[in-house]
């Protein structure tokens, strides 16, 4: 014979009203997991997004004043302004034209007799032709300085306006000021400022014009001596004079030019000894030169920038191999091609393969400029991405100046090499990114969302508690006549207790099953069918989150269910329950 | 067997005393049926409490077996309760989501298959042997009345107090039920202590007890 106050007979017999519970319980749970797993998730996603760090560190160049553009660019400009002059001079009175057309101009009796001067007639002729492109190259080179110098202050504006959106987010009009004064503006260079690196294929054609008028120039110095020298010779020829002074001038306004125009595109000095300086750290691997870049992925808690590493070939084999990584498909990137070889989870995040394009052309957000192919996927424990350092260097103005260091230390001596790469820079302006730097970032991040999750899984276990708690007591107070009756017939206080608590612990417990099994489940279909397709890592048996974290909630309901119903046992009175006439 | 001695009950409300049981005296010896009538709030139903132990008695004291209950704790006084007493009450108070025989083996002390017998053996002595799996809620309300009865006896009491079993049935009904205690008493079970208001009900009693302000008379 069963025992007829059996649990499995209170929850059989009462499963309309048992099912309810257990089911608000489970889905509280389930909530729970999935929140808790999606905030891991996103933790575990950014530490293996940026987990190339735990073996390298980067030093990288700070943003300074030597390092704002704005200085050379301003410099560059009024050298630029001097050569136009000179460029006019050149071709003013006195200047090449007038020179060539009284060289023209020479009786064709005296020019048969001369040779000389058919080669000034071609040298002057050359050099009125480099000025002319010369002129012509300055324009649009003048014009992207001009760009490149407002874009410049425009990121302070824009800066000093966020600045001021987050000190008074409830403020909107430093933004209306900033779009009414902006707004010509913002139509008329932002759709340039992506071709930014016209300015350097500029100055490259400047330069090559100016060297061009330059050798002619000087050709024409030399020939105009011979010529002196051959009409001192002839009587009363009419040699005319020669405009020396003016291309003296040209000269050193031009030099001036290239010299500015060179500090551009210079990279952070001190670069090459800290190379070498910091190869010869005891404990150090390995030391590359690094045109890093990023490209924009996102980690669940919010985009980031996803590190790419730009070193020459053999560096890309030695990172893949500092890692355990492997090209698993198509290849590693050539020398100086606008190619990119990526780990896998980030190809998917952003969608591409083999043959696919990155970049700023595709996502604004990303820092690699234009569009770079994909050219090869890269599988193995840790995520990484390589891009040919004398491309990056070699095409882009900004990214020339915002080089770096790949630091590798060997096992064991990250902390010695990272101690001597600080004493070594001191006050220079470069920084360290290493492993605890960047984990101490992520934490930061996620933790403001840690503290949002903790808040809302303690409420919803205080809201349940009560809901659950209130659900109890009513269907407590549908068993007064069964617990009166116990008690009266003999059953002591403290055995209803265990009883009651017997049955709820059972229902929680259920409850937590249900909802963790559910949680599993839904959690894995999450995890196949989005967060491994987009490169996202999702650890479904988390037993961490799993049964440490949903435990509060069974917890709490059960405590507080006792408590309320725990208390009205106590002071049961069968009597009073006998005797109600209802 | 059970014995009560100048039993007092007293209820304070404020400075006001009122006493439900006042200096009451009696014996109910085994195998005896008692009957107790008087009009409402004349202090039976208090009376029956304190001879079954659900209440502690302001004065006097009760003894059952030997078995002074001042001296029992509230524990053993419950376990005292459960093994030799037996409850009919006013209302049912059966489980609702138990069948007929389940309910019946609620009351019982073990859980065997000579229980199991013997609760099929009452309910059919009862009249119920074809709803031994009913609900309370298939049942009439002198069915489950029935039912209440076979609960009370399935642990073979010593005592069976029924405290106005017959308050909510009608007069035919009420009769069976009566006599279904009268039967366990003739048969040997044990005694009974009826409460009621209606006299009719005890025609089969050894002993009418009336009171009368919490005296009896």
């Amino acid at each position: 014979m069963t025992n007829p106050l059996s649990l499995w007979n209170f929850y059989f017999r009462n499963k309309r009203k048992v099912l309810p519970v257990v089911g608000i319980l489970a889905l509280a749970i389930l909530g729970v997991v999935v929140t808790d797993s999606l905030l891991a998730s996103a933790r575990e996603t950014a530490y293996a997004t940026f987990g190339s760090y735990q073996k390298l560190i980067l030093v990288a160049p700070r943003a300074t004043r030597d390092q704002d553009l704005a200085n050379p660019l301003q410099e560059s400009l009024s050298r630029l302004r001097d050569v136009q002059l000179q460029v006019d001079s050149l071709d003013g009175p006195g200047g090449i034209s007038s020179y060539y057309d009284a060289v023209v101009a020479l009786p064709a009796r005296l020019r048969g007799q001369l040779p000389s001067v058919q080669q000034v007639e071609v040298d002057a002729a050359n050099a009125r032709y480099y000025a002319a492109r010369l002129r012509g190259d300055l324009v649009p080179l003048g014009d992207l300085i001009v760009r490149v110098q407002r874009l410049q202050s425009e990121e302070k504006s824009f800066t000093q306006l966020v600045q001021q959106l987050t000190e008074r987010p409830n403020d909107p009009r430093p933004l209306i000021t900033y779009l009414q004064q902006h707004q010509t503006w913002l139509q008329s260079v932002v759709p340039d400022s992506a071709q930014l690196g016209r300015l350097q294929s500029a100055v490259i054609s400047a330069s090559a014009d100016a060297n061009g008028l330059q050798a002619s120039l000087q050709a024409l110095s030399r020939d105009s001596a011979n010529l002196n020298t051959s009409g001192q010779s002839l009587a009363n020829l009419p040699v005319p004079p020669s405009p020396s002074g003016t291309i003296d001038q040209f000269k050193s306004a031009l030099d001036r030019l290239t010299a500015s125009l060179g500090s551009i595109e210079e990279p952070q000095p001190g670069l090459d000894k800290l190379l070498a300086d910091s190869a010869r750290i005891p404990g150090t691997a390995f030391v590359k030169r690094d045109a890093y870049s990023n490209l924009d992925i996102n980690l669940l808690a919010g985009n980031a920038q996803f590190d790419l590493y730009g070193v020459d070939q053999p560096g890309m084999a030695q990172l893949l191999a500092l890692y355990g990584d492997r090209v698993a498909a198509g290849r590693l990137p050539r020398p100086n091609a606008n190619e990119i070889a990526v780990s896998e989870e980030i190809a998917r995040s952003r969608h591409v393969w083999i043959g696919g394009q990155l970049g700023n052309n595709l996502d604004e957000l990303d820092r690699l400029p234009d569009a770079f192919s994909v050219v090869g996927i890269i599988r193995g424990p840790t995520r990484i991405g390589v891009i040919p350092l004398d491309y990056m260097t070699q095409h882009y103005l900004f990214e020339r100046r915002y080089q770096g260091l790949v630091v590798v230390p060997q096992s064991g001596h990250e902390q010695v090499v990272h101690d001597q790469l600080q004493k070594m820079i001191g006050s220079t302006a470069f920084r360290l990114f290493d492993w605890p730097y960047i984990k101490a970032k992520i934490d930061s991040l996620i933790q403001n969302l840690d503290a949002i999750n903790r808040f809302l899984v303690i409420l919803v276990t205080i809201v349940l508690s009560l809901v659950v708690g209130l659900l109890n007591n009513l269907f407590f107070r549908q068993r007064m006549n069964e617990f009166g009756l116990l008690a009266a017939v003999g059953y002591g206080r403290w055995a209803l207790i265990r009883r009651v608590a017997w049955e709820s612990l059972g229902v929680t417990v259920a409850a937590w099953g249900v909802g963790i099994g559910a949680a599993i489940a839904v959690l894995s279909w999450f995890n196949t069918s989005f967060m491994v397709p987009h490169g996202l890592v999702m650890n479904v048996f988390d037993w961490n989150v799993l049964l440490l974290h949903t435990l509060p909630i069974p917890l709490m309901v059960f405590l507080f269910g006792m408590s309320t119903v725990g208390w009205q046992l106590l002071r049961l009175d069968p009597i009073s329950i006998i005797e109600r006439r209802d | 067997m059970l014995a009560a001695q100048d039993l007092v009950l007293d209820y304070r409300s404020g400075t006001a005393i009122a006493h439900a049981v006042d200096t009451v005296s009696l014996r109910v010896e085994r195998g005896s049926f008692i009957g107790l009538i008087g009009p409402s709030g004349s202090g039976k139903s208090s009376l029956m409490y304190l001879l079954s132990g659900l209440k502690r008695p302001t004065g006097g004291a009760v003894t059952f077996d030997g078995h002074d209950y001042r001296e029992l704790s509230a524990a053993r006084l419950i376990r005292l309760r459960r093994q030799h007493f037996g409850f009919v009450f006013q209302q049912h108070f059966l489980v609702n989501y138990l069948s007929a025989i389940e309910n019946v083996t609620v009351g019982a002390l073990r859980r065997n298959h000579d229980t199991a017998a013997y609760a099929q053996e009452l309910l059919r002595r009862v009249g119920l042997g074809d709803k031994l799996q009913k609900r309370p809620y298939q049942l009439s309300i002198g069915e489950r009345q029935r039912v209440a009865v076979a609960r009370a006896l399935v642990h073979r009491p010593a005592v069976v107090f029924a405290d106005e079993p017959t308050a909510s049935l009608d007069q035919a009904t009420g009769h069976e039920v009566v006599s279904l205690l009268a039967e366990y008493r003739q048969a040997g079970g044990g005694s009974v202590v009826v409460v009621t208001h209606d006299p009719a009900m005890l025609t089969g009693a050894d002993r009418v007890l009336q009171m009368r302000d919490g005296r009896l008379n």
